[in-house]
């Protein structure tokens, strides 16, 4: 019973920290080159929030967020490619950071079987119907 | 008093699921069936009103009252904070149940008794599982001693009307599609030697569902929208998905019961997909319950009541697909489709709509088989989805804007291209109207736009035509549709963001607006203090268009905080603010969305649900008729 | 031919509810992220150190015994409800335990360790939370095993309980 109440304490937390937000990129983060900045938003949006459901950094206001954005600012800044980024994080904190799972071969399935599906229902139509067709 | 009651009544709703479970055996034991049928509803009813009664008294005896309730909590969230949590939500998805059950009852006449016989025996080993699932590991009715004084509130965030409809309206959708899979194991076991039109009653089921399923997620995209502070509404979190496929496979299943009603085909792949649906819906209440992953939706649970619900859906599965397998045989046709007729563009949907349910269902389990083989933990997101469901669509809403104008059977090419001309004219005005409008040029912008106007385009023909050979209702739906492709390509693809920091009396500009920051107010709620800022908009003549006022409140006895945005919108955009951290020497963090087009999303939403309802009205007419 | 078919729906099917009965009986957190760092060497780094004049310097400090590494803060309730626990580490068990403080006030630290006792042997300071970010800490408190040639063989994210008290215990015993 105690852990049932345990349980759905922290439930209600993690629902509060997550949901309580609306701070994203605050304003002093913002890098001067509109070019930069851009850069930074979209590798933002593709960095999962370590401690929160679903989000990305960009979207969240935890403090961990914070510290990635302007991590990921600075090594623009300093020249860093978009793939010299991402490494770093994933050298840190897994695959499990990046929203788009990297292609690999365990997540070939992932990437590939949605396209070898829909042509194998295409198949299966288009030979039931010439089957059809003969009768 | 009132929760021994209910427990008891619950207990008494098993008895009367078993019972209509073995009378439904013998077709001719009408009266007891009937009981059964009537004993479960009332039942169910009386014990779920008495799970709100000891809500709204705030018991706090009731384990369930004490741990989502609270007496400051007002009448409306103290009843919606019913089915807000694990073992309430179960108590409403068996009324569901119950109530279904009972239109299947209603459908019951001479010349299909044996078919609806046998509908109910299943339906009621459904209800007899789940009850029986509450009962042993989610007792809602539950006791704790001592009697507390007060409860461990609710989340402030959660007290809002629209996530208060949201869940019995998309439970009316996921247990609706459980009076489809009954009837699909009937047509199975049976083989229809009663020549009952199964199809036509099972229609009227996924007619309900669909519809209701339909507002239901559009609620809770609607609620996220103006609650979470940053303009979306969908996040591919897995219980979202987790509503989203049966949705699809609800979809698919309305337009092949279309040919199966027509052309006597295709019967086969609709008693499969009845199948699917249902135990898409069952995954989806799996996944939100067993603790197997964390998510904003999920109820936090041990995995004992995770297996118990696995093992149910491994024996309703597993049941009906090895019915399926061996005996479906039986309505299996070799009928012919031309890929130029409504037949073909039904047949494309379906497809459509299967792979992208295939593939949201990928996405969602693919870290759990991952995580379960090697141990690692990989995240699937929102660009996978983009990725993937997006080009998949595309061609499905292209087929939406033909199929309903091609005739049933072979159409020649000429003329398809004499029907679509009109409406391809109305669309490329419209087209390149938007982009002059709003001047930001994106291939996705572009595509989804060209899809929208399509649609709407035919829709509003048909509809201007009063040609009665279209079901009113499926253009309606249709049209609801394009409004919301409308509505997501114009606030995904154009949306425009400013972040700031304002003192009172800074001034800052977004697209053609003015916002002046006028000041910020201390005021008082009924359970919470807040931070108002008070921004004033201009528009482009300098005159004054609103006040916009976002809120950071203090929850006092939850202890936490909340932002509320503030919106303006009209039918364009929606111009949307945030207040965020400051104090009144450095400033507060403000941030501004414009947000196109975003209205069409609810809009759709509502028209699309008008079209389920129309469609509903016809089709429960044509079954008065039988 | 169609019957054939039929059985590989039917088999991923079974296989997908395998999958998740299995996910559901193992022992696991949904929430909890196995370390990337695993087996792999420890990060290095150098930093001012509390109570000490020399920077700690990670390559000099690690390598030559088992060492605990706890990132910890004062600002953070289960870092105060885990330290007993981080001082049995290093009283009773004698292992070396070193503490690294997470975005503090140093004053507040040293206060802190007044008042609750200090079991670490040294006190790196990650004022802005690199360190920690390269270690790929998420939420703290976290602790490390890091064994006697540097690798890191274990971590924990969350507060000491007693349960991991010993089995952090068991581990370091086997790994001497």
């Amino acid at each position: 019973m105690k852990k049932r109440i345990f349980i759905i304490i922290i439930s209600v937390c993690l629902v509060l920290f997550s949901l309580n937000f609306s701070y994203a990129v605050e304003p002093e983060e913002v890098l001067e080159n509109q070019k930069q900045e851009t850069r930074a938003r979209n590798i933002s949006k593709n960095i999962r929030c370590m401690v929160c459901q679903n989000q990305s950094i960009d979207e969240s206001n935890s403090p961990l967020a914070k510290d990635l954005r302007i991590l990921i600012r600075s090594k623009i800044k300093e020249g860093d490619k978009d793939f010299e980024i991402y490494k770093f994080l994933t050298d840190r904190y897994g695959d499990f950071i990046l929203l788009k799972p990297p292609l690999k071969s365990s997540t070939l399935a992932l990437w590939f079987l949605p396209f070898v599906f829909f042509i194998i229902g295409i198949l299966i139509v288009y030979s039931h119907n010439r089957k059809s067709k003969k009768n | 008093m009132a929760a021994s009651l209910g427990y008891l009544l619950l207990w008494l709703s098993l008895v009367f699921s078993i019972s209509q479970f073995y009378f439904s055996k013998n077709k001719a034991k009408i009266k007891l069936i009937s009981i059964s049928v009537n004993g479960l509803l009332i039942s169910t009813l009386i014990s779920f009103f008495l799970l709100i009664y000891v809500h709204v008294i705030s018991d706090f005896s009731v384990l369930n009252v004490f741990q989502n309730s609270h007496t400051t909590k007002p009448l409306i969230y103290k009843i919606a904070g019913v089915w807000g949590n694990h073992e309430g939500s179960m108590l409403l998805w068996i009324l569901v149940l119950t109530i279904f059950n009972y239109f299947l009852f209603k459908l019951y006449n001479k010349g299909n008794c044996t078919f609806v016989s046998k509908t109910l025996q299943i339906q009621a080993f459904i209800s007899a599982g789940f009850i029986l699932f509450t009962l042993l590991t989610s007792n809602p009715f539950e006791r704790i001693f001592p009697v507390q004084t007060n409860g461990l509130g609710f989340n402030p965030i959660l007290q809002d009307p629209a996530l208060a409809a949201h869940p019995p309206l998309l439970y009316i959708g996921y247990v609706g599609f459980s009076a489809a899979f009954s009837i699909s194991i009937a047509a199975l076991t049976l083989g229809n030697s009663e020549k009952v039109p199964w199809y036509i009653y099972m229609k009227s089921f996924v007619l309900i569902s669909w519809t209701f399923l339909s507002i239901g997620i559009a609620l809770g995209a609607f609620w996220a929208y103006y609650e979470l502070g940053w303009g979306g509404w969908w996040f591919w979190d897995p219980v979202e998905n987790a509503s989203f496929m049966p949705w699809l496979l609800g979809t698919a299943l309305l337009h092949s019961l279309l040919i199966v009603e027509k052309r006597k085909s295709l019967q086969t792949w609709v008693l499969l997909l009845s199948i699917l649906a249902f135990i898409l819906s069952m995954v989806g209440t799996f996944l939100v319950r067993s603790g197997i992953l964390t998510s904003v939706h999920t109820f936090a649970l041990d995995p004992s009541r995770g297996i118990y619900i696995l093992a149910f859906i491994a024996l309703l599965g597993g049941y009906s697909l090895i019915l399926f397998g061996t005996k479906s045989k039986k309505y299996f046709d070799n009928n012919y489709f031309s890929f130029l007729s409504k037949e073909g563009s039904i047949l494309i949907n379906n497809i459509l709509m299967i792979v992208v349910c295939f593939t949201v269902f990928l996405g969602t389990i693919y870290p759990l088989i991952v995580e379960a083989l090697t141990n690692n933990k990989i995240s699937v997101g929102e660009p996978y989805y983009n990725s993937t469901v997006v080009p998949i669509m595309i061609p499905a809403i292209l087929v939406m804007g033909i199929g309903p104008i091609l005739s049933w059977g072979k159409e020649e090419k000429l003329k398809v291209l004499k029907k679509i001309f009109p409406t391809l004219v109305v669309t490329a005005v419209m087209t390149i109207t938007t982009f002059l409008i709003y001047q930001s040029y994106s291939l996705i912008g572009i595509v989804g736009i060209i899809l929208a106007f399509w649609i709407i385009a035919n829709n509003v023909t048909i509809l201007i035509k009063k040609n009665k050979t279209h079901a009113l209702g499926m253009v309606i739906a249709h049209l609801g549709i394009g409004l919301l492709i409308l509505g997501i390509t114009g606030s995904s693809v154009w949306q425009e963001e400013k972040i700031a920091r304002m003192k009172i009396g800074n001034e800052i500009k977004i697209e053609k607006y003015n916002v002046l920051f006028d000041r910020i107010d201390k005021i008082k709620g009924p359970n919470y203090l807040a931070l108002q800022g008070n921004f004033l908009i201009f528009n482009d003549q300098k005159k004054i268009i609103t006040k916009l006022k976002p809120e950071n409140r203090f929850y006092p006895i939850k202890n936490n905080f909340t932002t509320e945005a503030s919106i303006h919108t009209n039918l364009l955009r929606d111009l949307y603010i945030v207040l965020g951290d400051g104090n009144i020497n450095d400033g507060w963090v403000v941030r501004i969305y414009y947000n196109p087009l975003v209205v069409w999303i609810w809009i759709g939403s509502i028209v699309i649900f008008i079209g389920g309802i129309v469609s509903m009205k016809k089709n429960i007419n044509k079954i008065k008729i039988l | 031919m169609k019957k054939k078919l039929l059985i590989i729906p039917f088999i991923l099917f079974l296989s997908v509810l395998f999958t998740l009965f299995y996910l559901l009986i193992i022992d696991r957190n949904p929430s909890k992220l196995p370390s990337n760092l695993l087996d792999k060497k420890v990060p290095n780094f150098e930093t001012k150190s509390l109570f000490k004049n020399e920077n700690f310097i990670s390559s000099n400090e690690f390598g030559n015994e088992i060492i605990l590494v706890n990132f910890f803060a004062t600002w953070c309730k289960p870092c105060r409800n885990e330290h007993v626990y981080i001082k049995r580490f290093s009283e009773e068990k004698g292992i070396r335990v070193v503490g690294i403080n997470y975005k503090d006030d140093t004053n507040n630290t040293i206060e802190w360790l007044k008042n609750l006792g200090n079991p670490y042997s040294d006190i790196p300071i990650d004022k802005n939370g690199n360190i920690a970010i390269d270690w790929g800490v998420y939420g703290i408190p976290e602790t490390f095993i890091v064994n006697s040639n540097s690798i890191i063989k274990y971590r924990h994210v969350g507060p000491i309980t007693k349960e991991m008290y010993k089995k952090i215990n068991s581990l370091i015993e086997a790994m001497e």
